[in-house]
């Protein structure tokens, strides 16, 4: 294609658009695109509820179709809370274990133990939901069995079983960020006597700030849309919000999430223009709305990260 | 200009070589002798056929109203709703055999002396009136209830014996489960536990399926006369569906199902194939 190109001449050259521009142009344009028309049609059929509940829709804490009672708030409610202990199981682990790659193994070792860990990125969710029916459900059941669980699906199996689906994004991310520290900086850290351990807390880390907070918000944005592997594991109760939200034992109860409701047979039910489709729209509106948000934040500091470290 | 031309003759291919696939999706009770059957076929007569489970029945039913599918799997009727939901699609349910809903439970409440449930118990074991099983009979143990997803074959047969109609089944949030591997999983592996499951699939090892005691004390069990004759309360027909007259491929499919080798499938995996139905019951 350069050959062709360069036997152009050379005023044609300048003026004709390469392949690869237009067609990134294009592309991204799509993307956009679809982005925005499934907004629009999400909205658009949504807004029957909206018009009945208001913003009860999003308050309401009953969800009964049949009654064309429909509140999403316990299904927010077991959203974030599942995201939430799949971060606090993620962040740690994700971020010791890219300390560990980017900062004590040699570059070799590095990128072998990097690869392992992202090729965990590309298992199919539904073997992770099959693990955890098999293991994780009955694991959390015997451990925790003197708080009496009813059963093995609890939201915190929901949310341990997330929070390793999201290690390798969090990890390799993690990973990218330290990696962009300069290696000035910690070689001038150890020139003044700072040991190993004190040039990761006081240098890479605090400098890396913004690339791991990226790494988690990813992270997250990954850990609200997941549906499958949670499907299998969260009991997927309705109408279960605990009196005090931030009652602990309230995670070993069974519940739904917005989108292992998405995930069930009652999308079939509602299919047809009814109030009741709108309301599952309304659902997929929302769950988009957390997810672009989480997204957006993550990309934001990612961004900020890389001109700062210029 | 020989890209666009390549990638043009790519996608025409390729939307061809979709159009040549058998598609079939729906209940998981119908899945397991279904599946069989798209195995032999792929098989012997070299057919290219996808089956998939993708929301139970009622998944089955809106898959093929949609035209993803040429033939949907279901363990109930398809009913006046589901007709007006596609006016345009003539869903036509083709018999295959025969199955039974169960309550099953797992093995500690068995064990602790409950093997039967009437429909009075049933449903406030279903309602959350009933907590603990020593008041119907059972261990001192809390009642975990799984509840079939509503819209699955399995919970529309439990809410037509209890209720007399899905639509008149209360509204309860009790956790839920879908497929049936799904659910005689949890059971199995829950102290307590109760679901809606088919028959069949309890293996009297894990789960067991109760009997039906009716009003007169009489403990109706799941066997296979039981079922045939109607006298168990929770039977069901198993459907292959599909739009108008099966053609082609389908219809290729459907002659299999129907055959002795397809009936023989159904009786493999503990349902009832056709010629064992007595005649003359409705």
């Amino acid at each position: 294609m350069i050959s062709a190109r360069s036997s152009l001449p050379l005023a044609l050259r300048a003026r004709a658009p390469s392949l690869t521009k237009s067609a990134s142009f294009v592309f991204s344009g799509l993307a956009a695109f679809a982005l925005a028309a499934l907004t629009l049609i999400f909205l658009v059929q949504s807004l029957p509820v909206w018009g009945q509940e208001g913003l009860g829709y999003i308050t309401g804490t009953k969800w009964f179709y049949r009654a064309n009672l429909f509140g999403a708030l316990p299904m927010i409610y077991g959203t974030v809370v599942v995201a939430l202990i799949a971060l606090l199981l993620a962040a740690p682990i994700g971020i010791g274990a890219a300390v560990f790659t980017s900062e004590f193994l040699p570059q070799r070792m590095r990128l072998a133990v990097k690869i392992t860990i992202e090729l965990l990125a590309g298992v199919p969710s539904v073997v992770y939901g099959l693990l955890g029916i098999l293991f994780l459900r009955n694991w959390i059941y015997d451990l925790f069995a003197r708080f009496e669980p009813l059963s093995g699906d609890t939201l915190l199996t929901a949310g341990v079983l997330l929070g390793v689906m999201i290690l390798p994004t969090v990890m390799t991310l993690a990973d990218d960020a330290l990696r962009g520290v300069p290696a000035d900086q910690r070689r001038a850290a150890r020139s003044l006597g700072l040991n190993a351990t004190e040039t990761v807390l006081g240098i890479s880390l605090p400098q890396a700030k913004r690339g791991l907070i990226a790494a988690l918000l990813l992270g997250l944005g990954r850990a609200l849309g997941e549906t499958i592997a949670v499907y299998l594991v969260v009991g997927r109760q309705d109408n279960n919000l605990p009196q005090n939200i931030f009652s602990v034992r309230a995670w070993l109860e069974a519940g739904q999430t917005l989108s292992t409701k998405l995930g069930g047979s009652e999308t079939n039910i509602a299919y047809g223009g009814s109030l009741h489709w709108a309301a599952m729209v309304g659902l997929a509106l929302i769950l988009m709305a957390m997810v672009l948000a989480v997204t957006i934040a993550g990309a934001w500091q990612r961004r900020t990260h890389d001109a700062a470290s210029l | 200009m020989k890209i666009s031309t390549s990638v043009f003759a790519l996608l025409a291919f390729a939307s061809f070589a979709q159009a040549d696939v058998l598609k079939i999706n729906g209940s998981t009770t119908v899945n397991l002798p279904a599946a069989e059957g798209a195995e032999i076929l792929r098989a012997e007569k070299k057919m290219d056929i996808t089956v998939d489970t993708q929301g139970g029945s009622s998944g089955g039913i809106s898959a093929l109203g949609d035209g993803q599918v040429q033939i949907g799997m279901s363990s109930k009727p398809v009913s006046d709703d589901d007709r007006a939901k596609y006016p345009k699609v003539k869903f036509n349910p083709i018999h295959i055999g025969e199955d039974a809903v169960a309550m099953i439970v797992s093995k500690d409440v068995w064990d602790g002396g409950l093997q039967a449930l009437t429909k009075q118990q049933t449903q406030d074991l279903y309602e959350g009136k009933v907590k603990n099983w020593k008041e119907v009979g059972g261990p001192d143990e809390r009642v975990v209830f799984f509840n079939k997803e509503p819209g699955r074959g399995t919970w529309e047969v439990f809410a037509h014996w209890a209720y007399g109609d899905p639509k008149k089944a209360p509204q309860v949030s009790l956790p839920e489960v879908g497929g049936n591997e799904e659910t005689r999983n949890k059971v199995g592996s829950t102290r307590g536990a109760i679901s809606q499951l088919s028959s069949s699939w309890a293996d009297g090892k894990k789960v067991f399926a109760l009997g039906v005691k009716t009003e007169s004390g009489e403990v109706l069990q799941p066997t296979p006369d039981n079922i045939a004759t109607h006298k168990y309360p929770m039977s069901r027909p198993l459907f292959l569906i599909t739009n108008g007259e099966p053609q082609g491929e389908a219809k290729t499919f459907l002659d299999f199902m129907l055959s002795p080798q397809g009936q023989e499938l159904v009786k493999k995996h503990g349902y009832l194939a056709l010629d064992q139905l007595k005649t003359g019951s409705p």
